[in-house]
This record gives structure tokens, C-alpha cells and sequence, in this order.
């Protein structure tokens, strides 16, 4: 599976220091802000907000924290790899190290859903997260994102 | 004449153990036990070894007890709240579902056999029941934790229904023995059934609370307990079938009073009962193996096979779909209750009845219900476990294995010792806080015994002796159980993400696309979905609501919905969907969607009757076949899909040809990419 469609290189950051799991959605939403070129203070209270409702920690080290804004017109992922793995109340109490934040316009509906599920069943894939961890700059990652489901990677 | 008992014993135990030994076998190869047991019993008779068996009343008389003892341990190890929640489900299974079994499969057997009426009923009676020893034996030992109510209701049933089929075949029975003008006396039918029922409810009540007080309040020596449990036991059986009430129901409801209502001895108890059931269950099975003759069966084997399939793949899913139409289940789950009819020991003994009374078609009677039951043992019994899966209803195991003991104390203790050995990736070993009320009063640690505060953090391979309230151990279990391997195929069953059940549902709405009827308030995300679930849900319940499927992760310790798993792919259980066996509720919602449907049409074609000329709008109205002119094109209204709403809802039952196109059906045939790539891997459950 392709995410290449999702996300752009710029939009990932390959070692993200944080202490908390808040100021990883800050930093994010901050790099968001940027990329969009909107308030970041709106992107973050929409993440956080979400949050409340049960963390997205997939388990495994992996988190998907997503939101839906007014403002933008098209989906929008960004990728982090963080310095050193935090806790994130995600469901198998694992801390976590690897995030991927999706963005969605208010009217996507169904393609919101599509994309986050196929965000989510690419993160679970064996070894998708060790290849992610090993890779050491944005552009690998990118390579790993956008060329994923190659059939050896069953 | 003295080696004849003895060789009689010698005999009985070298089956015996033949069979537990053989267990061990069939434990591996997931043969069902009970199957093996009736096996060995066929091997050693009459065609194979050649030990001669044929003492039909002996075989009849052994098979009650062993029927009594083991519906008592059923009843035992049926909490109160099992029975109520899956009381009314059952309970017309048990009476409504037994009529029409022996019904259908009595109308089946009089046109293609051309047997008389009374005797295709009563045959029909000698298949009805499912059999509580084999139901029981593959949901417990079989090892797959199946959902709740389904489970519940199964073992309610197989425990319930026998008096049922008792009942009716021994009025068959008597009814061919008074000889064909003797009229059906529908009255004095009703009154023995009146008799039977209520005498053996009322006795199991009283008697189970005799039981209960007596082991509760008499002090005696410890190994006594059983033995005066069993003791009473088999005398209200013995008395109440003497008066005409069915004893079965006696001994399986006296059980349920005296499991729930004892206090005294219980751990005993239980490891009793356990053994004895075995036994019962072992030499039941294979006495009855010992008493047929296979070789003897010739041309009944095609119309036993028949009568089998019959009663598998119609019968019973008919009587079942019906029974349960009001009581919500999903359609795999019917389809899962009707699968696990198991035909066993019952069936066979019920057989007897007509060969003791001497009827003239008794053997081949016998000799139908014994094939019945084979087929039924070998093509349901050896395929629950893949049937379940296949249907999702298999939930994954909440916590690992727990090694522990809990220890009796004397005197009425309101606290239990237990006994936990400390494994591996428990999470008390992985660094979870051990509350207040879960610190150990004693350690053992390399065979020295040490104060906790000694010991320290526990470790690997200690054993910690507990002293806490009996409605604590639940919570101790998961703090000394070992990690829960989880493999794909359970993540995906609980959903990509988890939510927190305290979240309102207006938001979780907003955020996921789902379609609300109405303004929620501040409902809570776990109460709307209770009430979706009809109050009652329960771990791995499920619903899809628009594009998203919500499922209960967890549950607290009031019942209450803790996490809700969310998926964002539900094509994983529309795959699953049943082409049949929907409930009441879908078929009105589907009924009223059709309706609705066709309303829509009707509006729409009245709708284009203007552009037409010379049309008035008077006759319009009344020229239904007009609707069919105006073609699914001129109908965009129709293909609005109904999916988003709230309602679980599938689509209708059977939908017209042409609105097919419209309705969402085509697009939930999708097989779901994931699932298939992950299929790769073996769905076993990892660890031991």
C-alpha cells in the first residue's frame, strides 16, 4: 500500500523530541500550521480534543492522532519518529515512537475513514514499524511510506 | 461363580481406562471426546472384539443415572445469572424448539419412511433434544470462549430440553401401545405435561434449597459433602420420577440451587462433581457404544443419514430461527445455535424406550437415532471450533492463563486463600503497582516461606498466598495472569482504535460520520451503545453504525461498557453476513424499508404522470403495475442508501430485482484487502 498520496517529504520529521504526548501534538500541529499555513492553535485543540475521546495509541508503539478541520480543503498526513518513546495511554500501555498524523477537510467522510484505516492496517504490517525505526532521515522514511505494500513485505 | 464379577470389573475398568488414556489422543487431534468414547464402546462390542451386550433395560437404567449425575453438574455450574440472562431464549428452545423439531423431522420420516404417524413422531421426539453432556463438554473443555449469551443460552438449553424430549417420547411411546383407536387424548396429554414440568420445577426448587441448607448448616466430616450432595440427589430424582414429574428437570434445577446457593465445601464439591461426571459421561457413552450393532444396520444406514441431515441442516435451523426470532441475536450467532444441536447420549437412550416396550420397529428405531447421533458427532461436533471462528463469534481471551489454587478455610469464611504461581509477563512481574488489597500474607520463594515485606517485588516462579473477599479473585486473576499473546486477527476483531466509554456520543458522531437520530444530549458513548445492544452487552459485542463498527472492548466490574474498540473497516463482518436467519427486528425494519421503497416509486411515477398526456391524476393512484414502468432510472430518491442511519439494519431481506441495484448490498460483497493479506499467517492461538 501507497501512502505517497497522503503525505509529502516535507511533512516528516524524522527525530521529534518531546517529553509528553501533549507536546508531541504541539510540535506536530505547530509543523502543520506551517505546512498549511493556517493557526496551528486550532489544529492542536482539534487533535487534543479528539484525544478526550480515547488516545489513538494503536498499540505497538504507534499512535494516529487525527482530527477534522473547517479549513482545510484536502487530507493532510504528517509523519514523526520520536527521540525516545513516550507514553501515550495508547491501548497496550506501550509507550510510544512512531506517529502519524492525519488531517481531514469537515465534508471528507468516507475518505477520512479510508485513509485512516489504511494508515492503520499499513502501521500494524510485520515489520513495517522496525523499518520505520531504522530508517535514518525523512527521505527513507518517505521511501518506506510510499512503497510499503510491496508483496515481500508479507 | 466368583470370577464373575470380578472379570465383570476387570472388564469395565480396562475400558475405562482405555477411554481416559485415549483421551489424550483425541485431545490433539480435536476429535471430539464423546465420539471416541461411543467409538471404543463400538470396537469392543458386538463387531468388533465380540463382547456381547444387549441388555436393553441394564443399558437404559445405567444411562439415566449417568444422565442425572451430569444435568446435576450442569445445573451446578450454571451461575443465577447465566440462567436469567439466557432464560427466555432457552426456554423456548427447550419447549417450542423441541415441538417443532420433533414436528418437522415427524413429517419427514411419515412421507419418505411411510411409517404411521405416531411412530415418525416418536422418532422425531427420540432426536428432538440436544444433548446437555455433549453441548456442554464441547463449549467448556473444547476450549473457545464463545460470546456470552450465545454460550449461555446453549447451556441452558441442552440442560432444559431433555425433560422436554423425555416427556414426548414416552408419551409417543405409550400412545403406540395403546394401539391406534385409542384416540389422542390431547387432555389427559396436557395434564401429564403439566405434571411432569411443574412437579420437576417445583421439586428442583424445593430439593436444591434442601441441598443447599443441608450442606450449609450440617457439620460434617469434609469428604462427606459430596456424597450427601449426590445421596440427595439421586433421591429426588428417583422420587420425583416415581410421582410423575420429570426427574431430569429435578436434578438440573436442584443443581443450579445448589452451585449458586452452597457455601460449605464448594471447592470439594466441584472437583467432585467434576470426576464423577466424567465418569458418567465416559460410561454412558460407552455402554451405549457397547450396546448397538452396527453391522446390523444394513439399509437403515441411508435413512438414518437422511433423517440425520435433515434434522442438521433443516430441522433445527428452522425450529431455532423461529424460536429466536424475537430475542435480537445476530444471524451468526442463530446460525451458530443451530449448528451446535448436538445429538448425544440422550438421543440414544431415549432409543431404548421404544425397543423395551417391545415395539415392532423398536430395534430400527434404536438403530436410526444411533446413526443420527454419529453424523450429528462427527460433522458438528468436530467442526464447533472452525464453524465459531468462521462466524466471529469466537472472542479473543481476555488475560492468559492464571496458575493458581484457592485453599477452603473453615468456618464460613467471607474470605478465600488463594495461591497464585507467579509466571511470566504477569503484570505484577512487569511492574504493575499491586494494590492494597492483593498484598500477599505469605511468599514462597525457592521453597523458603517469607513475610511480603521480606520478599519484596515479587518474582518469576514465587508462590504469594492471598487472603481476600471471593469477589476480588476475579480482578487478582489479571494481575497474575501471563500476557495474552493477541494475534492479528484479534486486533482487527476489537477495532483500529479504542475509545473511552465515558465519551459522549455526539462527539464520537461528529468525528466518525455517524448518523444520529435525534439530539443525543450528553449521552455517554457506553450508554448509547448498551442501549443499542439491548442493555446488555457484553465483551466482543458489535454493531455498525454507517461506516464505522463499534465494539464493546471492555467491561467494568458493574457491567458497564469501559472501552469501545472502533473499526473502520466493518466490511470485516459484512463479509460474514448471513443470508438467512435474521431476527424480528430485522425483518420489520427490512420490511418497512421495502415498503418504503415502494411508496417511493409510487410518488415517483405519479410524479412523471403529468408530462404524460391524457392521464388524469385520479386512476393513477390505483394502477400499481404502473410502478413497474417507471423503471429504477426515474427513482433517484430510492438509491439514497439507507446506511448511514443508526438503525442496524441490513438491507432488506429480499429486495426486489431491480431495486438491488440501488440498495448497498453489491458494494458490502468487498472482501476487505487486509484480511487477506493477514490470512497468511495461522488464525491459532499463540502461546499454549
Amino acid at each position: 500500500m501507497d501512502l505517497s498520496d497522503l503525505i509529502r517529504q516535507d511533512a516528516i520529521i524524522p527525530s521529534l523530541k518531546a517529553n509528553s504526548k501533549k507536546q508531541v501534538i504541539q510540535e506536530m500541529a505547530e509543523r502543520a500550521g506551517t505546512l498549511l499555513g493556517m493557526p496551528s492553535r486550532d489544529i492542536f485543540d482539534h487533535l487534543l480534543q479528539r484525544e478526550r475521546l480515547g488516545s489513538t495509541g494503536i498499540g505497538q508503539g504507534v499512535a494516529i492522532p487525527h482530527a477534522k478541520l473547517a479549513k482545510i480543503d484536502s487530507l493532510f498526513g504528517m509523519f514523526a519518529r520520536l527521540d525516545k518513546p513516550i507514553d501515550f495511554d495508547a491501548i497496550d500501555d506501550e509507550p510510544v515512537d512512531i506517529v502519524f498524523l492525519l488531517l481531514a477537510p469537515e465534508s471528507a467522510g468516507a475518505d477520512h475513514l479510508k485513509a485512516l484505516a489504511r494508515i492503520a492496517r499499513l502501521m500494524r504490517e510485520p515489520g513495517m514499524a522496525q523499518k520505520l525505526r531504522a530508517s535514518r532521515d525523512a527521505a527513507a522514511i518517505y521511501a518506506v511510506l510510499s512503497l510499503a505494500s510491496e508483496p515481500n513485505a508479507a | 461363580m466368583l470370577d464373575l464379577p470380578l472379570l465383570f470389573i476387570l472388564v469395565s475398568s480396562t475400558l475405562l481406562v482405555l477411554a481416559v488414556l485415549t483421551s489424550l489422543i483425541a485431545f490433539r487431534i480435536g476429535a471430539p471426546l464423546l465420539l471416541l468414547f461411543l467409538g471404543i464402546g463400538l470396537l469392543v462390542g458386538e463387531d468388533g472384539v465380540g463382547l456381547t451386550f444387549d441388555n436393553a433395560p441394564v443399558a437404559y437404567f445405567l444411562g439415566s443415572v449417568a444422565l442425572a449425575v451430569i444435568l446435576f453438574d450442569s445445573g451446578f455450574n450454571t451461575r443465577f445469572e447465566t440462567a436469567s440472562r439466557a432464560a427466555w431464549p432457552s426456554l423456548t428452545l427447550a419447549t417450542v424448539g423441541v415441538l417443532l423439531t420433533t414436528a418437522l423431522v415427524g413429517v419427514v420420516v411419515h412421507y419418505l419412511a411411510g411409517l404411521s404417524w405416531r411412530a415418525s413422531l416418536l422418532l422425531g421426539a427420540i432426536v428432538s433434544s440436544t444433548d446437555a453432556a455433549a453441548v456442554f463438554f464441547l463449549l467448556r473443555v473444547g476450549g473457545i470462549s464463545i460470546r456470552e449469551r450465545v454460550r449461555a443460552t446453549l447451556e441452558v438449553e441442552s440442560g432444559s430440553n431433555d425433560p422436554m424430549a423425555v416427556f414426548l417420547t414416552a408419551t409417543f411411546v405409550d400412545m403406540i401401545i395403546a394401539g391406534p383407536e385409542v384416540g389422542a387424548p390431547v387432555l389427559a396429554f396436557l395434564q401429564a405435561f403439566a405434571l411432569q414440568i411443574g412437579l420437576g420445577a417445583a421439586a428442583g426448587v424445593a430439593g436444591g434449597w434442601l441441598i443447599a441448607t443441608t450442606i450449609n448448616r450440617l457439620r460434617l466430616e469434609p469428604g462427606l459433602y459430596p456424597v450427601i450432595v449426590l445421596g440427595l440427589a439421586l433421591l429426588m430424582f428417583a422420587l420425583i420420577s416415581l410421582m410423575g414429574g420429570s426427574g431430569f428437570l429435578t436434578v438440573y434445577i436442584a443443581g443450579m440451587m445448589t452451585g449458586n446457593l452452597g457455601r460449605q465445601g464448594m471447592p470439594l464439591l466441584r472437583k467432585f462433581q467434576d470426576g464423577l461426571t466424567w465418569l458418567a459421561q465416559i460410561g454412558m457413552f460407552l455402554i451405549l457404544g457397547l450396546l448397538a450393532t452396527p453391522s446390523e444396520f444394513g439399509k437403515i444406514w441411508v435413512q438414518g443419514i437422511v433423517v440425520a441431515l435433515f434434522l442438521m441442516f433443516i430441522a433445527r435451523p428452522l425450529a431455532v430461527w423461529l424460536c429466536l426470532l424475537p430475542y435480537r441475536f445476530t444471524r451468526e450467532e442463530t446460525a451458530f445455535i443451530s449448528w451446535v444441536g448436538l445429538r448425544g447420549a440422550v438421543s440414544i437412550m431415549l432409543a431404548i424406550l421404544p425397543m423395551m416396550a417391545a415395539i415392532p420397529a423398536g430395534q430400527a428405531f434404536f438403530n436410526v437415532a444411533f446413526i443420527v447421533v454419529l453424523t450429528s458427532m462427527v460433522l458438528q461436533g468436530w467442526t464447533i471450533r472452525p464453524v465459531a471462528r468462521k462466524l466471529g463469534l469466537v472472542v479473543p481471551p481476555e488475560i492468559g492463563p492464571v496458575e493458581k489454587v484457592e485453599l477452603e478455610l473453615p468456618g464460613q469464611a467471607t474470605h478465600e486463600l488463594v495461591a497464585y504461581h507467579i509466571v511470566k509477563d504477569s503484570p505484577v512481574v512487569t511492574g504493575e503497582r499491586i494494590p492494597r488489597w492483593a498484598r500477599p500474607s505469605l511468599v514462597v520463594r525457592d521453597g523458603h516461606s517469607m513475610k511480603p515485606h521480606e520478599a519484596g517485588a515479587p518474582r518469576v516462579d514465587d508462590f504469594v498466598y492471598i487472603f481476600t473477599p471471593p469477589r476480588y479473585i476475579r480482578l487478582l486473576d489479571r494481575l497474575f495472569a501471563s500476557a495474552v499473546a493477541l494475534d492479528d486477527s484479534d486486533q482487527i476483531y476489537f477495532g483500529d482504535f479504542a475509545l473511552d466509554g465515558e465519551a459522549r456520543i455526539a462527539d464520537v458522531a461528529h468525528e466518525y460520520g455517524i448518523a444520529l437520530r435525534g439530539d443525543p444530549g450528553d449521552t455517554t458513548l457506553a450508554e448509547f451503545l448498551t442501549e443499542k445492544l439491548g442493555g446488555e452487552p457484553h465483551r466482543g459485542d458489535r454493531m455498525t453504525f454507517g461506516l464505522v463498527e463499534l465494539i464493546v472492548r471492555d467491561i467494568g466490574d458493574e457491567d458497564d461498557i469501559k472501552t469501545v474498540g472502533l473499526s473502520l473497516t466493518p466490511a470485516h463482518t459484512e463479509r460474514r453476513r448471513l443470508p438467512m436467519f435474521h431476527n424480528l427486528d430485522e425483518i420489520v425494519s427490512g420490511t418497512r424499508e421495502r415498503f418504503a421503497r415502494r411508496r417511493m416509486w409510487r410518488i415517483a411515477a405519479k410524479e412523471q404522470k403529468p408530462t404524460m398526456p391524457d392521464q388524469t391524476d385520479g386512476p393513477a393512484d390505483s394502477s400499481p403495475t404502473q410502478t413497474t414502468a417507471a423503471s429504477p432510472v426515474s427513482a433517484p430518491p430510492v438509491s439514497a442508501p439507507p446506511a448511514p442511519g443508526i438503525s442496524a439494519a441490513k438491507p432488506p431481506a429480499k429486495p426486489k430485482a431491480a431495486a438491488r441495484k440501488a440498495a448497498p448490498s453489491g458494494s458490502a460483497k468487498r472482501k476487505p484487502p487486509s484480511s487477506a493479506g493477514k490470512s497468511a499467517k495461522p488464525p491459532g492461538v499463540k502461546g499454549k
